[in-house]
């Protein structure tokens, strides 16, 4: 196949392949989200400062994800 | 138990039923297409030579910066003006601006503990510009109306809808595939004069490049000089001989670890509204009349946490800084 249409197939495959660390995220959000739920039955009276930090931990897990999205995104976009 | 008012029909929800009833028609007579969408922001006026900075563009994520601007600026009046009336409970915007800001007191409280009085400026300004920075994508017209130019491939026909003055103002239709490869000598697609600002690497960056200065600042302005035996951590060589060179190592880590919260602030920011964008252009391509209205809420709520997310580990690294060698081990993060 010619230069240009190997060249789009490329950017597809490649911004499709790199959603795949999102998976990590995904599971880091629920091992957070986890313990700050455990630790709220343990000590229902700290449950605004668990929280505060619940969200906090999930930002960083998050973020791992937008990384990942930013990859493809550029892939797609400015490759 | 007081006693109930009596249920009468009210006029805000035939706004709302009639700009449902518009939006529907509006999406049949001119559907949306799905704009061109790059990643740096868009120029709209011509190159400024400025002396020392070299040439600059106004691009209209720089449009967007003014009016977030002007609206803190003004919000910002309101509150001077409530103060020094005297009373001593504000009604309305100035009563939810106070709400908002002992909310965000409150964080900084419990997190900075004795510096929060210093920290806060520094976090409630920078919640408060990235979220209306944030919330700007939600606004009607802001993404869509703009400058049309002709472009060479992927554009679409313009229709001309009304003149005001000598200008027209022309909307973009989408016909089929067959009618758009036709007509290739009209090929338009639009420029938006307004763009979300956190779209823009640049403001990201600098929000990021600030946060990250003013860390290093506080931990000098508390701890002296001895703040960088943070980063580079000589005197345990010395006294624990084996140890102290994985404490050097250690340190040295620091410092990569102090650039990567850059591009982390910056990315994460960036990442979260930009893919927010791109969602909301694609879906309201696709089904324009009810399902965008449900990725708008989501959208709120993202701008809301990315915005306080923003603020909160900015002052949570600042109270890092001051506490000092010695607190770190049990205050992890």
């Amino acid at each position: 196949m010619d230069y240009e249409s190997a060249r789009i197939l490329g950017k597809l495959i490649g911004a499709g392949l790199a959603t795949l660390g999102m998976i990590g995220a995904g599971l880091g959000i629920g091992v957070v989200g986890s313990g700050a739920l455990q630790a709220m039955g343990r000590n229902p009276d700290a449950s605004g400062m668990i929280q505060t930090n619940m969200v906090l931990g999930i930002a960083f897990a998050e973020a791992v994800a937008i990384y990942s999205l930013v990859v493809a995104l550029l892939i797609l976009f400015v490759g | 138990m007081e006693e109930t008012r009596k249920w009468r029909w009210g006029i805000n929800r035939w706004f709302v039923f009639l700009f449902i009833v518009l939006g529907v028609f509006a999406a049949r007579a001119y559907s949306p297409i799905l704009p061109h969408v790059q990643l740096p922001a868009e120029e709209l006026a011509g190159p400024i030579t400025l002396p020392f900075v070299g040439e600059i563009y106004l691009t209209n994520t720089i449009v967007a910066t003014l009016i977030v601007d002007l609206i803190l600026l003004l919000l910002a009046f309101a509150v001077n003006r409530a103060i020094r009336s005297g009373e001593l409970v504000f009604r309305g915007v100035v009563g939810a601006i106070q709400t908002v800001l002992e909310a965000l007191y409150g964080l900084a409280e419990s997190t900075a503990g004795k510096w929060a009085k210093q920290f806060f400026p520094w976090m409630a300004s920078i919640v408060l510009i990235v979220l209306l920075a944030n919330w700007m994508e939600l606004i009607p017209g802001v993404d869509s109306i703009g400058q049309v130019h002709s472009v060479e491939h992927e554009g679409y026909p313009i229709q001309e809808l009304g003149q005001l003055g000598n200008l027209s103002i022309v909307t973009i239709v989408k016909e089929n595939a067959q009618a758009v490869s036709e007509s290739t000598h009209d090929s338009y697609s639009i420029v938006p004069f307004v763009r979300v600002v956190s779209t823009d690497l640049n403001f990201t960056v600098a929000l990021a490049l600030i946060v990250v200065v003013m860390v290093q600042f506080y931990g000098i302005k508390a701890l002296g000089l001895s703040y960088f035996t943070k980063f580079i951590n000589v005197k345990p060589i010395f006294s624990k001989p084996i140890f102290g060179v994985i404490d050097f190592a250690v340190g040295f880590l620091e410092i990569i670890s102090e650039v990567s919260r850059v591009i982390s602030f910056s990315f994460r920011l960036f990442g979260n509204i930009f893919a927010g964008s791109i969602l909301l252009f694609v879906i309201g391509s696709l089904v324009p009349v009810f399902a965008q209205t449900i990725f708008l809420f989501l959208e709120f709520g993202v701008g809301l946490i990315q915005a306080i997310v923003f603020g909160m580990l900015a002052m949570i690294f600042m109270a890092q800084a001051t506490a000092g060698h010695g607190d770190e081990a049990h205050e992890g993060a």
